[in-house]
Parts: C-alpha cells; sequence; structure tokens
C-alpha cells in the first residue's frame, strides 16, 4: 500500500470538524482522482497526506510506515501558487533536483525535457511575476514532476491550462505515470478528466466528509483517450457521476 | 417608408452601437520613450533649483538679512576656497569614514540580530520587547555615556551612528524574516529542503527585500548620526564644520557644509540603490509587470 490514512478525524481550529472517521487508501501505481463540492475538504486531504497538517486522531501511512512531520517522497502540485519569486522558471523547476542532489548532467537533461514537456522552454528565463495563470501551473506541474516522486499530490492541476494544452497534459502525465509507475492522488471538478485519467474515481460530500460513491474505472493504464471519449460507457458515466455531484452538493 | 425609417434606425443603431465602444475607449496612449521623460524631468528639475536659486540671490541682502541667509554666490565662492585648499576633502573623508563604519557595524550587526530573532520564534518573543524598549530611548541620551567610554575619537562617532542604523536594519530584517510565507517554506521542505536550504532558498531571498529597504532608509541615518555626533564633540568631520561656521556667525560656511553633505548623501545614496536593485531584479521586474 502506497498512501493510507485510517480512521482520521480532523478540524481547523475552532471550527467544526471535516474529517471524521475518515478513510482513504492509494495502491502502488494507481491513480485515484477526488471529486467533490467546492469546500468540502479536498486540498485537506492532500495536505493531510503530504505531512503538512496533522490528524488530530488517526494515522496517515506512507509505504507501510507512519508518516510523522513531512511526506518528503510525494510531488506536491499545490491549489495555490508556490513558485518562488526570486528564482526564474528554470531554476524552480531545477529546485527538486538540486535539495535531492541529483547528478549535474542528469540535471540538465532532465529540466530541459521537463520546460519542454510544459511548453515553457521560451519563458526558461522569466520570473514567476512575468508568467501568465496558466504558466504558472505549468510551471508548478513541471517543478513536482520532475524528480520522479514515488506518489504525486495534485490539487486541480489543470484547471487554469486551455483545452488543447489540457489534453497534451493528460497525455503526458499518463505516460509519466505509465513510466514511472508513481501513484497519484488527484483532486479536480472536471468530470470528463477524472474519467479519462484515473483507476478510481472518489466522489466526496458532506460534513464531516464522506465517500459518497467510489467508482472503479476499466480502462487500465495504456489508455486511448480519444477513443474512449468515443466509448458509450464515457458517457454513461459521466452522467452517472454528475448525478452523484449534484447530490453531494445538496 | 416605414421600411425607410426602420432601414435608417438599424442603420443609426448599427452605427451608434459602434461608435460607442470608440467613444468609451481613450485613445491609446502615447508613451514618451523613457530616456526623454527623464530629460525633461531634468530640465524641470535644473530649472526649479536654478529659480531658487535666482530668488535666493535677489532676496538676500533685500528682504531677508544676508547674516541670516547668506547668498548663493559667497556660498559658491566659500566652496571654491574649502576645495581648493582641502578644507572638504579632509573633512568629508573624516564623516565618510564614519559613516562607513557606522553603517557596516550597525547593519550587521541589525541583520544578525534580527535575522536570529525573526527565525527563533521563541528568542524573538523574549528579544523584541527588550530591544522596542532601548528603540524607544532617545540617542542623544545616550551621546554624553558613549562619549565617556570612547572619548572624543571617530569611535564615539562611529559608535553613534550604528545604534542608529541598527534599529532601523533591525526591524525590517526582523519583521522580514517573520514575514516569509509558511506556504512556500513548506513546499520546499517536501521537495527535499534541509533547515539550512530553507534558510538559503526560501528565507533569506524572500526577507531580503525588507532588509534591502532598511539598508536603504538607514543610509541617511548614518549620515545624520555621524555629523550630529561631529557637532556634539568633534574636531573635525562635515559636523565640525558646520557648528564651527554657525558658532562664527558665518552662513555662507554653515551652507557651503550642507552642500558638501548633500553630495555625499547622493553618491552613497545611488551606490546603495544599485547594490540593493540588482539584488532584487526579481523584484524590480514584477513591479513593472
Ligand atoms: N487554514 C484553514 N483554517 C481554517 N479553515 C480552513 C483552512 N483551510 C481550509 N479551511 C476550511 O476547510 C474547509 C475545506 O477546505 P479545503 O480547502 O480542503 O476545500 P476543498 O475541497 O479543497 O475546496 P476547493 O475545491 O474549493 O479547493 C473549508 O470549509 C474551508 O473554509
Ligand atoms: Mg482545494
Amino acid at each position: 500500500m502506497l498512501l493510507e490514512l485510517r480512521d482520521i478525524y480532523f478540524r481547523y481550529h475552532g471550527e467544526a470538524p471535516i474529517l471524521e472517521g475518515f478513510d482513504l487508501e492509494v495502491q502502488d501505481g494507481e491513480f485515484v482522482a477526488l471529486l467533490g463540492p467546492s469546500g468540502c475538504g479536498k486540498s485537506t486531504l492532500l495536505n493531510l497526506a503530504a505531512g503538512l497538517l496533522d490528524p488530530l486522531s488517526g494515522e496517515v501511512d506512507f509505504e507501510g510506515k507512519e508518516l510523522k512531520g513531512l511526506n518528503r517522497n510525494a510531488g506536491y502540485m499545490t491549489q495555490g501558487d508556490t513558485l518562488l519569486p526570486w528564482m526564474t522558471v528554470t531554476n524552480n523547476i531545477a529546485l527538486p533536483l538540486e535539495l535531492r542532489n541529483f547528478p549535474k548532467a542528469e540535471r540538465q537533461q532532465k529540466i530541459e525535457r521537463a520546460l519542454r514537456l510544459v511548453n515553457l522552454w521560451d519563458a526558461r528565463d522569466k520570473f514567476p511575476s512575468e508568467l501568465s495563470g496558466g504558466m504558472k501551473r505549468r510551471a508548478l506541474l513541471a517543478r513536482s514532476i520532475i524528480y520522479d516522486p514515488p506518489m504525486l499530490l495534485m490539487d486541480e492541476p489543470f484547471g487554469a491550462l486551455d483545452a488543447q494544452m489540457r489534453e497534451t497534459m493528460h497525455q503526458e502525465l499518463l505516460d509519466t505515470v505509465g513510466r514511472t509507475g508513481e501513484g497519484v492522488l488527484f483532486v479536480t471538478h472536471d468530470i470528463a478528466e477524472s474519467i479519462l485519467l484515473a483507476d478510481r474515481i472518489i466522489v466526496l460530500g458532506g460534513k464531516p466528509l464522506k465517500v459518497m460513491e467510489e467508482i472503479h474505472i476499466k480502462w487500465g493504464k495504456d489508455r486511448d483517450l480519444d477513443q474512449i471519449r468515443k466509448d458509450p460507457e464515457y458517457t454513461a458515466l459521466e452522467t452517472r457521476l454528475r448525478d452523484l455531484l449534484r447530490a453531494a452538493h445538496s | 417608408m416605414n421600411m425607410m425609417t426602420k432601414v435608417e434606425s438599424d442603420k443609426e443603431l448599427a452605427q451608434s452601437t459602434r461608435a460607442k465602444p470608440r467613444g468609451l475607449t481613450r485613445p491609446a496612449p502615447v508613451r514618451k520613450s523613457p530616456a526623454r521623460y527623464r530629460l525633461e524631468n531634468l530640465a524641470l528639475q535644473v530649472l526649479l533649483i536654478g529659480g531658487f536659486l535666482l530668488l535666493w540671490e535677489y532676496a538676500s541682502d533685500r528682504w531677508v538679512p544676508k547674516l541670516m541667509v547668506s547668498k548663493p554666490s559667497e556660498i559658491g565662492a566659500m566652496m571654491q576656497r574649502w576645495l581648493m585648499d582641502g578644507t572638504y576633502m579632509t573633512n568629508l573623508w573624516v564623516t565618510i569614514q564614519a559613516t562607513f563604519f557606522g553603517f557596516t557595524f550597525g547593519a550587521g550587526a541589525g541583520m544578525i540580530v534580527g535575522f536570529l530573532t525573526g527565525s527563533w520564534r521563541r528568542l524573538g518573543d523574549i528579544l523584541q520587547p527588550i530591544v522596542t524598549a532601548f528603540y524607544t530611548l532617545p540617542r542623544l541620551a545616550l551621546a554624553p555615556l558613549f562619549l565617556l567610554w570612547f572619548g572624543l575619537g571617530i569611535e564615539f562617532r562611529i559608535v553613534f551612528a550604528a545604534t542608529i542604523v541598527f534599529f532601523l536594519v533591525y526591524y525590517n530584517t526582523y519583521f522580514g524574516v517573520r514575514e516569509v510565507s509558511r506556504e512556500l517554506i513548506s513546499a520546499v521542505r517536501i521537495m527535499g529542503a534541509s533547515r539550512l536550504q530553507v534558510m538559503t532558498r526560501v528565507i533569506i531571498p524572500s526577507a531580503l527585500v525588507w532588509v534591502a529597504a532598511g539598508l536603504k532608509i538607514s543610509v541617511p541615518y548614518a549620515l545624520v548620526g555621524v555629523v550630529v555626533a561631529e557637532m556634539l564633540a568633534s574636531d573635525q568631520g562635515m559636523g565640525f564644520l558646520l557648528s564651527r561656521s554657525a558658532s562664527q556667525f558665518s552662513a555662507s560656511g554653515s551652507f557651503a557644509a550642507i552642500a558638501g553633505l548633500l553630495v555625499v548623501a547622493l553618491i552613497v545614496d545611488w551606490i546603495i540603490t544599485k547594490i540593493t536593485d540588482r539584488a532584487l531584479r526579481w523584484k524590480t521586474v514584477a513591479e513593472q509587470n
């Protein structure tokens, strides 16, 4: 088991509990998508998995061991902008490699690949303040996947991208994950995206947060996204998830 | 007929809707080239100062007693004399030296203490009120003590200026370090940063904006501190020149000393701006957008 949240109780100081007896697990190499209304606690879940927040009771296990402090084996693409404003795009993306002492020769090649992957090669010498919102998201994406961590935590990674860029990113993410075998916990508001990418979709809702529904997707790892879009089952799933989300909202 | 009016009114409508945005959008601002803009400003500044000097020259001895305000031509003559006989050189050099060391020691200590108290919360909570208590103490009240300790030499002036600079830089560093985004720190730590790396990659660059601002504002204060100390007790430096001229009822001398200080202040400010701008290039880029 890659990640396991067990019997979690959590609330922000002075607020009603967001999580109570909450369980969630991600298998090795599994791609799990979280869908749920805004403000229900998805980012909170990712923060718990990243070790940025500690559960008030219950346990977060990573690779079989209880997580103490920060989860340094997870690449976390946060919902907010956490690029360092005083570093150029290149230096921001290179930061994890540098902090983890990747050999110099390997670094250069990875950086160039990552920059091209997210289409920021021409903007590589810019500072974050000179980027558009979508470009910042792409830089963050590159930074969180560049060092191939065992797990990716992604909070609405593609929300600010145009449709074309998003399609490219979907394919790239699936390729990367397929190659490295990383597990992914992926928050999105986009139903179609969750169907295209995930092995398992979890619909969340309620306060305290409950798993409303869990849907296993059968397409497997080497899926063809264009093929899936034409599949009648895709449409059926979309309709079903839409209804579930509508219910989760109320 | 009805048809006609309809067509016409449609046309009108089309025209008015098309004209509307044109009327609403302001004409694109024609930007002057930055060089041209600066040149114009410079010309206006020269004009303003020149006009003031002319007025001064004219008013002196006509509307205001010359003994009190002197006049630019006489001040100019005095400046030239001081320039030739080395009065400026020797005294300016003394003042600049004291300012430099006062600034360096004060800023260095301010940065170190500010950094420690800012990043070590417990220490900050203990020391911060004490530092504030000292800050509210008028520095001039310490002058007699410093004189007692350090005598009339340059050390007194250096320490006096340093105590002023220290607080300015300390506060900026302290708050700069505390302001650092916790989100950024977490993000970098998850990427694998050690404590030291968090310091060098996040806390220091982030606090640098504040520290630089503190350094910049404290330069003129260092100069003021030295000049005041020189006026209080010294037989050299621009402050000494100033107080000696005043005690001899020489307004020309006083103004000539002030003019000398002005030039030094401008030069020092220019240097420190160049240095901080380079360190904060990312910030300048952000402000231009
Ligand atoms: N630092 C905080 N302090 C107090 N309350 C918080 C804090 N962060 C989040 N919350 C509250 O916790 C709840 C869950 O927030 P969270 O950010 O996990 O939602 P989310 O599901 O990620 O929403 P979205 O889809 O809009 O990003 C919200 O009601 C929010 O107001
Ligand atoms: Mg969120």
